[in-house]
């Protein structure tokens, strides 16, 4: 309901001030502009952030003060808050950051903001802007009409400064002449009464222009142009720092739990910050008198003076808030649950695919590699009780031959109904959301993509081979004829290694022995081409097997071949990529089927 | 001058090609210093007197081991070649 009245409202209202002044015309173009400037801003900073952003936020966000370092730097670069909220969500979706890391990241932006009010009150007001803004508009769009990433990403950041500053130079000429016909001064209001009404208008300018940036800049230049007291300025600072964790709680809505987490504690951070800056009002305006003076500002340049107030209380929130992020995070947890990973028919979804990390290549490539990693984790479990063992004895180091000693179940256990409720659906989202994300990939990602969905269909075949094997396991393991019995039984012993040598490459760093071990399981694998090593042409010959034995034999050894090639594929994919070394060479240090054939020979002599 | 080109004259410039190369360059011969430590661990276990099932096992890990030694030496080799085919081209240019 509000929402459909929202718009129209906004729309009314500016239509109005349209007709009675044409100078309320030109501010709004001004802030329109200006946001237009933001959004142009925040598309070329997306198109650069390929690659590097991963590895940079890894290194720099491990401790709390290179988070909140992180936000700082990050957010005075790009100016935009919201872009480093939006991205920060992102990255806690894809779990290459925590909510801990997330909210330093919050803090830090908080602060990065203020750069924004120091540099449109030391320079942005002194200075014609104007005359920057239209070269850079001029070049900026050439370089975006270019095909190279980098000149379309660098095009996007010089357009937008020049909109930016087009937008502020609109605002200013807007707010001058305005002052010649209305002096919105005379509508000041004095004392606490004053306060909380302008930090109304604060908060509500920012929820209608969906920027805590813009409303500052507006603030300024309407200070400057004399249109506003220096104190309903800082009630409406105050008020554009609540207005602004409205906008994201707004945008945190349709994101996940980590989203609604972050955006909670951006609105309490920010709550308490406008509270106790209320409440020390007085006090931090003196405190602001003292730094003023101390820096040579002058006593009548409030501009100047607002952009101190804007950084001291931003900065003595971040101090106040810094004990208390691990309670944050404790109680954001306990607010915000995640939601069951399975469903009340419990079929179980996915983990880590949100729209949220979509938002970069790198945050949708690493949610994706996560989330094959959950299904190989469903299916390693599937496959080992559909082979009837244990998991906890798989990934133990009890030999081998005792593994098989101990069933999982008395009972075979139902692989369709697990395909079903914990494989089908999480490999289903998987593939939509990979073509999804790859719309906005480059193609050597698209590529990396296609191995990934590759090694999602290898997992999801080995399980349905699983399924065809279990019948004649289950058939033959209580077979009165020990020949074939032992030869069922040499499978699952060779899929037990397997199993528990892909988990070991799950767990490993070292490149020799995950090599090493890649190459074994396929060198073991051979074992399965029965009709090629003579196994089953000695167990025919001898009439040690009936005609049907051989025939199971035979279409399951096919089974067991096929499910180690997959799982060893899918391996190679999704455990060697994400390795240090190794990612350079693994695909030409990979051994080939006539590398398996000398090795077999050698092993033999 | 194309903006490919110019890419790709900046990248023969400041040799970023080579950095690439010197990069996997360094990790193959890391690897294979780690293959040569674990095949001369593993000729001195032959030698020593061990049962049948182990020594075969550890046959099998040693023809796996060298074969990975001759792949990563061939690796080797390729990388040296490329770089001193574009030396004698950079001094034949000159």
């Amino acid at each position: 309901m509000l929402k459909k009245i929202f718009l129209p409202s906004i729309f009314i209202i500016l239509a109005y001030g349209f007709w009675i002044s044409p100078d309320f015309k030109e501010i709004s173009a001004g802030v329109a502009i200006f946001l237009f400037g933001m959004i142009t801003l925040e598309n070329g900073f997306k198109l650069f952030s390929g690659g590097t952003v991963e590895r940079i936020l890894q290194r720099s966000t491990d401790k709390l003060y290179k988070s909140i370092g992180f936000g700082f730097v990050t957010t005075a670069i790009m100016q935009s808050s919201s872009l480093v909220s939006v991205l920060t969500i992102s990255f806690i979706g894809a779990g290459l950051i925590g909510l801990t890391q997330g909210i330093g990241i919050i803090l830090g932006a908080n602060i990065g903001t203020t750069t924004g009010a120091w540099l449109m009150a030391g320079f942005g007001l002194k200075v014609k802007i104007s005359a920057y803004a239209m070269p850079m508009l001029a070049f900026g769009v050439v370089l975006i009409f270019q095909k190279t990433k980098s000149l379309k990403g660098f095009g996007y950041i010089l357009a937008g400064l020049g909109f930016l500053f087009l937008g502020i130079h609109y605002m200013k000429d807007g707010f001058e002449a305005f002052k010649e016909t209305i002096d919105l001064a005379s509508f000041a209001v004095e004392g606490i009464k004053g306060l909380f009404i302008f930090i109304g208008i604060g908060i509500i300018a920012t929820v209608v222009m969906q920027s805590s940036h813009a409303t500052i800049v507006l603030i300024l230049t309407a200070l400057a142009a004399g249109q506003i007291t220096y104190e309903n300025a800082l009630a409406l600072t105050i008020g554009a720092n609540i207005g602004t964790t409205i906008t994201a709680i707004i945008g945190s809505l349709s994101s996940n739990t980590d989203g609604k987490r972050l955006a909670g504690a951006h609105f309490i951070f920010n709550l308490v910050t406008a509270g106790v800056a209320v409440i020390l009002i007085h006090q931090i305006i003196y405190s602001v008198d003292i730094i003023s003076n101390f820096l040579g500002i002058e006593n009548d340049n409030h501009t100047l003076k607002l952009a101190v107030f804007d950084s001291l209380f931003k900065v003595m929130g971040v101090l106040i808030f810094i004990p208390f992020v691990d309670k944050l995070v404790t109680f954001l947890e306990n607010i915000f649950k995640n939601k069951s990973t399975e469903n009340p028919e419990h079929f179980e979804t996915t983990q880590y695919l949100n729209e949220s990390v979509l938002e970069l290549p790198e945050t949708a490539m690493a949610a994706i590699i996560r989330e094959t990693k959950h299904l190989y984790s469903n299916a390693f479990e599937i496959i080992t009780h559909g082979l009837n063992l244990k998991r906890e004895n798989i990934i133990s180091s009890m030999p081998l031959e005792d593994v098989v000693k101990f069933p999982y179940s008395d009972q075979a256990i139902d692989i369709d109904d697990f395909y079903n409720h914990r494989i089908k659906g999480i490999y289903g989202e998987i593939i939509d959301f990979s073509t999804k994300a790859q719309s906005q990939m480059s193609p050597e990602d698209i590529e990396a993509l296609y191995a990934i969905k590759l090694a999602n269909r290898d997992i999801v075949e080995a399980v349905k081979d699983t399924k065809h094997l279990q019948k004649n396991l289950i058939k033959y393991d209580k077979n009165p004829n020990t020949y074939i019995k032992e030869q069922y039984d040499s499978i699952k012993i060779g899929l037990a290694e397997l199993l528990r040598n892909i988990d070991l490459i799950s767990k490993m760093t070292e490149e020799d022995e995950i090599i090493l071990l890649l190459s074994k399981a396929k060198v073991h694998m051979q074992k399965y081409d029965i009709l090629a090593n003579g196994t089953l042409d000695n167990l025919i010959r001898h009439d040690l097997i009936t005609n049907e034995m051989a025939t199971s034999l035979m279409n399951d050894s096919a089974y067991a071949y096929n499910i180690s090639k997959n799982f060893i594929a899918m391996a190679e994919v999704i455990f060697i990529d994400s390795t240090g070394d190794i990612k350079n060479i693994g695909e030409d240090m990979m051994i080939s089927d006539e590398d398996v054939d000398l090795i077999l020979q050698e092993k033999d002599n | 001058m194309g903006i490919k080109k110019f890419i790709s004259s900046v990248i023969e410039l400041l040799e970023l090609d080579e950095f690439e190369n010197s990069g996997k360059k360094k990790s193959v011969k890391r690897l294979l210093e780690k293959l040569k430590t674990r095949k001369e661990i593993l000729d001195k276990t032959l030698k020593k007197k061990i049962n049948k099932k182990e020594k075969k096992e550890l046959k099998e890990e040693l023809a796996i081991v060298t074969a990975q030694i001759k792949k990563a030496e061939k690796i080797l080799e390729t990388l040296n070649k490329k770089k001193e085919t574009k030396i004698s081209k950079k001094t034949k240019d000159t």
